[in-house]
C-alpha cells in the first residue's frame, strides 16, 4: 500500500514537472494602459516599462510563462479581461469589493497608504518613534487635505480634533504647504513624490510620518486581476509575488521609480 | 440614477453650519466695500486728475476681471513673494478668510463706487443751483442735498450688487473656507449626490435672497417717502 502511494506520488511529481515544462511554452497576455507613468508607460524610445511592467515580468519569469503586453483603455479593462483579450490585468488596479464580484485578484503588489508631508526641520513630531499617533502634537497644527479623499476618513478616525483645511486640487494643496498656510498635508506618498517632493517646488519638504496603512480606510491595495475560475494560475501568481517580496526584487522595482518601497511586507495579513 | 427628495431636507440643517460664514463674508466685505466705494467716488468726482486717475485704473481692473481670478491672485499669487510673507500683512493674507474678505471688498468697492456715481449724476442740476443760491457751501450741498437723493437713486442698483455679493461669497469655498457652498461640496463628496445637495444649497440661497430683496424694498420705500407724499 505504501509502495502504491509512493508510486502515485512519483507519478504525480512527474506530471507536475512535465506540467511545468508544458507551461514553459505557456503564453500569458497582460493587459495594461501603457500610458500610466510611472507604473505602465512607454519611454521616449517606445519601450514599455514601469512598476507594473516590472512586476508582470518578474511574476511571469518565476512562473515560467512567456508574456505579451496588450494596451487597453482603462474604462474597458475588466470587460476586455472577461472577453479573453488578455489573461491578466497588471495595471495598478485597486482591489475593491465591487471589482471582486467580476474578477479575482492576487495578493497586493502595491499598497494604498497615506503619509504626511511637512517642512524639513519643523519638528512637528506628529508621530511617536513606534509609528503611533502623537495626538497632543496635532494641536494647533493645520493639516491640508484634498476634499473627498480617504485621508479625511483617516483623520476623522485617528485625530478627530485636528484642524483640517480642504483643497480641491493637489496643486493648491502643495502651494499652501509651501506658503506656510498649512503645517502638514496628508496625501498619497507616490503622488506627493512625483508632483511635489521631486520638483524644485518641493525642496525643503519631506515626509513627516511613516507610511500609514489601514486597509479599512485606504483599501487593500493594488493587485493582479484575473478571470474567475483560474485558481491554479492565481495560486502560482500569488506564490511568485511572495517570492518577489522575499527575495527583495519588489523593493528593487519600487526604488527604480520612488525613493521608498511601495509594497507591503505584511502580505500574510491580507487575504 | 435615483433622486432622493428626503436627502434635500436632510442636508439643509447640515448646510446651515456654513450660513454663519456666508453671512460673515457678505456683511463684512459689503460694509468695507461700501466705505471703499465712497472713498473712490469722492476721489473720482474731486475734479483733480491725480485723485481721479487711480480710481479709473482700480475700477477698470476690478470690474474687468472675474472675482475668482482676483481671489486666486490674492490667495495663491501674493504669497509667492517672500516680501509679502515677511510683511505685516501676512497674518491677514495667511488666513483664507482674510484673503476672501480682501478680494470681495476690493471687488465690491469698484462696483459700489460706480453705482453711487450713477446716483450722484442722477441728481438734478437745478438742486445744486438752488443750494448754491441758499448760500450752502460745497460740502454742505453734498451732504444735505446731493447725498439723500443720490442714495435713493442708487438703492435698486446697490441691492442688485449686494445680492451678487451673496452669490460671490460661494467662491470662497475654492480657498478652503467652509461657507455654505463649501459645506455643500464636502457633503457631495461624501454622499455622491450632487443633485440633491446643490438643490438644497440653492434653496437656502433663494431664501436668503428673498430676505435681502424685502429688506432693500423697505429701505427704498422709506427713502422715497417724500416722493410718494408729493405725488399723492
Amino acid at each position: 500500500m505504501k509502495k502504491m502511494l509512493l508510486l502515485l506520488l512519483l507519478v504525480g511529481a512527474l506530471v507536475l514537472m512535465f506540467g511545468s515544462y508544458a507551461s514553459a511554452a505557456e503564453k500569458l497576455r497582460v493587459g495594461c494602459e501603457c500610458t500610466y507613468f510611472p507604473f505602465n508607460y512607454r519611454t521616449a524610445e517606445g519601450v514599455l516599462t514601469g512598476y507594473d511592467v516590472d512586476i508582470a515580468k518578474g511574476v511571469l519569469d518565476i512562473i515560467g510563462a512567456d508574456f505579451e503586453f496588450v494596451c487597453q483603455k482603462w474604462s474597458g479593462m475588466i470587460p476586455a479581461l472577461l472577453a479573453n483579450k488578455f489573461d491578466l490585468i497588471v495595471a495598478s488596479m485597486s482591489i475593491t469589493d465591487k471589482r471582486k464580484i467580476k474578477i479575482d485578484f492576487s495578493i497586493p503588489y502595491r499598497i494604498s497608504v497615506g503619509r504626511f508631508v511637512g517642512k524639513d526641520g519643523a519638528n512637528l513630531n506628529l508621530f511617536n518613534a513606534d509609528g503611533s499617533v502623537n495626538e497632543a502634537n496635532f494641536k494647533g497644527v493645520k493639516v491640508g487635505l484634498e476634499r473627498a479623499t480617504t485621508y479625511a476618513n483617516w483623520i476623522e478616525a485617528n485625530v478627530p480634533n485636528a484642524t483640517v483645511l480642504l483643497y480641491d486640487t493637489s496643486e493648491a494643496l502643495y502651494l499652501d504647504l509651501r506658503n506656510g498656510r498649512t503645517d502638514a498635508i496628508m496625501t498619497n506618498p507616490m503622488k506627493a513624490f512625483l508632483r511635489f517632493l521631486s520638483k524644485d517646488a518641493g525642496k525643503g519638504f519631506g515626509f513627516v510620518s511613516p507610511p500609514l496603512d489601514n486597509p479599512k480606510i485606504f483599501g487593500t491595495g493594488v493587485g493582479i486581476g484575473i478571470a474567475k475560475g483560474r485558481e491554479d494560475l492565481l495560486n502560482r501568481i500569488n506564490s511568485a509575488l511572495k517570492t518577489l517580496i522575499k527575495n527583495g526584487s519588489m523593493e528593487k522595482y519600487s526604488l527604480k521609480y520612488f525613493p521608498f518601497a511601495i509594497h507591503s511586507e505584511k502580505w500574510e495579513g491580507v487575504e | 440614477m435615483t433622486f432622493d427628495i428626503y436627502l434635500i431636507f436632510d442636508s439643509i440643517p447640515k448646510m446651515l453650519a456654513g450660513i454663519g460664514m456666508t453671512l460673515h463674508l457678505l456683511f463684512l466685505s459689503s460694509f468695507l466695500g461700501l466705505i471703499l466705494g465712497i472713498i473712490i467716488l469722492l476721489m473720482r468726482i474731486s475734479g483733480r486728475w491725480y485723485l481721479s486717475f487711480p480710481t479709473f485704473a482700480y475700477i477698470y481692473f476690478f470690474r474687468g476681471t472675474p472675482i475668482l481670478v482676483q481671489i486666486f491672485v490674492i490667495y495663491h499669487g501674493l504669497p509667492q513673494f517672500e516680501a509679502i510673507r515677511d510683511s505685516v500683512f501676512w497674518p491677514i493674507l495667511r488666513e483664507p478668510f482674510g484673503c476672501a474678505i480682501l478680494a470681495l471688498t476690493l471687488n465690491s468697492g469698484a462696483y459700489v463706487s460706480e453705482i453711487l456715481r450713477g446716483g450722484y449724476l442722477g441728481v438734478d442740476k437745478g438742486l445744486h443751483e438752488a443750494g448754491k443760491a441758499l448760500g450752502l457751501s460745497t460740502p454742505h450741498r453734498f451732504i444735505y442735498v446731493t447725498t439723500p437723493i443720490a442714495v435713493r437713486l442708487a438703492i435698486p442698483a446697490y441691492s442688485n450688487d449686494f445680492i451678487s455679493m451673496l452669490k460671490a461669497t460661494s467662491l470662497a469655498s475654492t480657498i478652503t473656507l467652509l461657507e455654505m457652498t463649501g459645506v455643500a461640496r464636502t457633503i457631495v463628496a461624501q454622499t455622491f449626490a450632487p443633485y440633491e445637495i446643490f438643490i438644497a444649497a440653492a434653496i437656502i440661497y433663494l431664501v436668503m435672497t428673498w430676505f435681502l430683496q424685502r429688506g432693500f424694498g423697505l429701505f427704498e420705500k422709506r427713502m422715497s417717502r417724500y416722493i410718494k407724499l408729493s405725488e399723492a
